[in-house]
């Protein structure tokens, strides 16, 4: 609302103005912009309001005042849009304020830690390109000896990816009560997968049990990025074999189970793909160029192999993530 | 990058030619083209020429699974046509492959 | 003064219509003691419930008229058409919806210009929309 006290120094100020400008006037005038806006003072009640104080300086002629009205006019719609960026942004805030509440309750979704076996490295690097991720990872201890590792990824992201990776994770929770091979338990999450998520929703996945006695990775995959094998021995990086059909593609999709042996210094890189689909100018990264980033990134520990591998693709994206991003690193010690 | 789509029927065939980028920008309106194509109840055949598309994220891949299901349920043929190099990798990956028929270079 | 206005009823059928409803309007606004903002923002609103008509129903009326409650002296126009409906109202008032330029954009400005702001719509029967602008206690000699 313009005050009294308001247009008294809106007159002083046009009075000063007019009787000798200076920059000082016009920087006042541009600070006072501000203090009217945050006041809500709308366009047209300002134009208003300078149409007064032009009274109060002397004689109008009959023209500008009448132009007056012709300004007022087109102000009234400038203030409406103002009003309503205004409930926008109050309707922002509390997007913002669930979408917050949401985050927290997906970081619980994920491990808080990761597992401890002798002879095994695990580092794991996940990064969501927006504030809700659709990428997926969990590891669950099965024995002494033995963890079940999920990889997966949900397609679009926000709410949507967020509430479909809870019913995911319950779904692992309750079926690793069964002994249930890699192969059956995708199986079992396709159907559940189909049958509750909208049809053009999917879920990209590898799972798979590590024995770090025999360490041995028996795993399936589901229409999920291959990972990488690198062979110590060799100096030489394998894709990681297997495939089949999306999770929620169709309802009688088989898997099979792969299953292959670490050696000494043995890699295994899992990820999703928004590793592969990492950005280089307006080309995307191939995979060949992937493995020249992790050749040199070699003889350190898992951890620290997936943290630096982060670092450089996200400089050969100019520090701009896309997708939302997620590598595992087992090593053989 | 634009969304590039036209669609040319003939009877209860429909070939819709698909170009630029498909991502969840303009996701939602390929969508809503091929879905109400492929519910439109004498359809007998979709043909997707894909040669001009120049990205298609997972997004694209989920919209061909539900044309695909929709397609599926009213015996409704559903073919791709013209995959670059990238997303012949990306249906093969995701197992679409066996379950839409790819036509191979030739156009209709 | 005021009690020599009279409720005014005005058709809109054509785009003109809509510039004499907006006219009346100002007139009476003016006559009720408004200030000039005031007379603006009624002839605005005046205008988007008239082009709502015009633009989607076809046909329907204004009136325009004096109100007295609890001894304050207001305006209320009443927009009364036979067209299509909104079927999602709620929708249609939320912001960012004015700018799609659909049947119904423009009524967030509206609500938020005036002081009252009723909306009866349904898909096939028509729309009814009655908005209060006060302007405060009646005095004698107005």
């Amino acid at each position: 609302m313009v005050t009294r006290s308001l247009e008294e120094e809106y007159v002083k100020l046009l009075r000063d103005y007019l009787n000798g400008p200076g920059e000082d006037q016009l920087y006042f005038a541009q600070q006072m912009g501000k203090w009217l806006l945050a006041h809500d003072v709308s366009p047209e009640e300002l134009t208003d309001m300078h149409g007064r104080a032009l009274e109060k300086l002397g004689e109008v002629p009959e023209f500008v005042r009448a132009s007056f009205s012709i300004l007022t006019e087109v102000m009234i719609e400038y203030g409406n849009e103002h009003r309503s960026v205004h409930s926008w942004r109050s309707r922002h805030q509390q997007m913002e304020a669930e979408l917050t509440v949401a985050q927290a309750m997906q970081k619980r979704l994920l491990p808080n830690q990761l597992p401890d076996y002798p002879g095994l490295e695990i580092g794991v690097v996940s990064i969501a390109a927006k504030q809700i991720s659709g990428d997926y990872y969990d590891f669950i201890c099965q024995d002494r000896e033995r963890f079940c590792l999920t990889v997966a990824d949900i397609t679009g992201n926000g709410i949507s990816a967020a509430m479909c990776m809870s019913m995911l994770k319950y779904a692992i929770d309750s079926l690793r009560e069964m002994p249930l091979g890699p192969d059956e338990m995708l199986r079992h999450l396709n159907r559940i997968v189909g049958r509750n998520i909208d049809p053009s929703m999917f879920v990209t996945m590898l799972y798979g049990s590590y024995d770090t006695h025999q360490h041995c990775f028996r795993y399936a995959v589901a229409g999920h990025e291959p990972g990488f094998l690198y062979r110590a021995a060799e100096g030489v990086f394998y894709d990681l074999a297997g495939q089949g059909s999306v999770l929620g593609l169709c309802p009688n999709s088989e898997y099979e189970v792969q299953e292959v042996r670490l050696e000494a210094g043995d890699i295994l890189i899992l990820l999703t793909d928004g590793v592969t689909e990492c950005k280089k100018n307006r080309y995307y990264l191939q995979r060949d160029e992937l493995v020249l980033q992790m050749q040199a990134e070699l003889g350190v520990h898992a951890q620290k192999m997936a943290n630096a591998l982060y670092n450089r693709l996200l400089a050969l994206s100019q520090f701009e993530l896309l997708d939302d991003y997620t590598m595992i690193v087992l090593r053989r010690t | 990058m634009d969304l590039f789509l036209k669609t040319t029927s003939q009877d209860t065939e429909h070939r819709v030619v698909l170009g630029g980028d498909i991502d969840a920008h303009t996701g939602p309106e390929v969508k809503e083209t091929l879905m109400s194509l492929a519910n439109e109840p004498g359809t007998r055949r979709l043909l997707i020429d894909l040669e001009a598309v120049e990205y298609m994220d997972s997004t694209g891949i989920g919209i061909f699974i539900a044309v695909m299901k929709a397609c599926k349920q009213k015996e409704c043929a559903f073919e791709v046509q013209k995959l670059s190099p990238r997303v012949e990798r990306l249906f093969r990956i995701t197992g679409l492959y066996e379950h839409i028929a790819i036509r191979k270079g030739e156009s209709e | 003064m005021w009690q020599s206005c009279g409720p005014e009823t005005i058709k809109i059928e054509r785009e003109a219509d809509i510039v004499t409803a907006r006219q009346v309007g100002r007139n009476m606004s003016r006559q009720l003691g408004f200030g000039t903002i005031m007379q603006s923002r009624i002839a605005t609103s005046i205008s988007e419930l008239a082009r709502n008509i015009y633009l989607y129903a076809g046909s329907g009326t204004i009136t325009i008229a004096p109100i007295v409650r609890n001894g304050v002296l207001g305006l209320q126009l009443t927009a009364i058409d036979a067209g299509p409906g909104i079927p999602d109202i709620r929708k249609a008032m939320e912001d960012g919806y004015s700018t799609s330029g659909a049947l119904g954009a423009g009524l967030p400005g509206v609500r938020r210009m005036m002081d009252e702001f009723e909306i009866h719509s349904s898909p096939g029967e028509g729309t009814r929309v009655v908005v209060v602008k006060w302007n405060g206690p009646i005095e004698e000699g107005v």
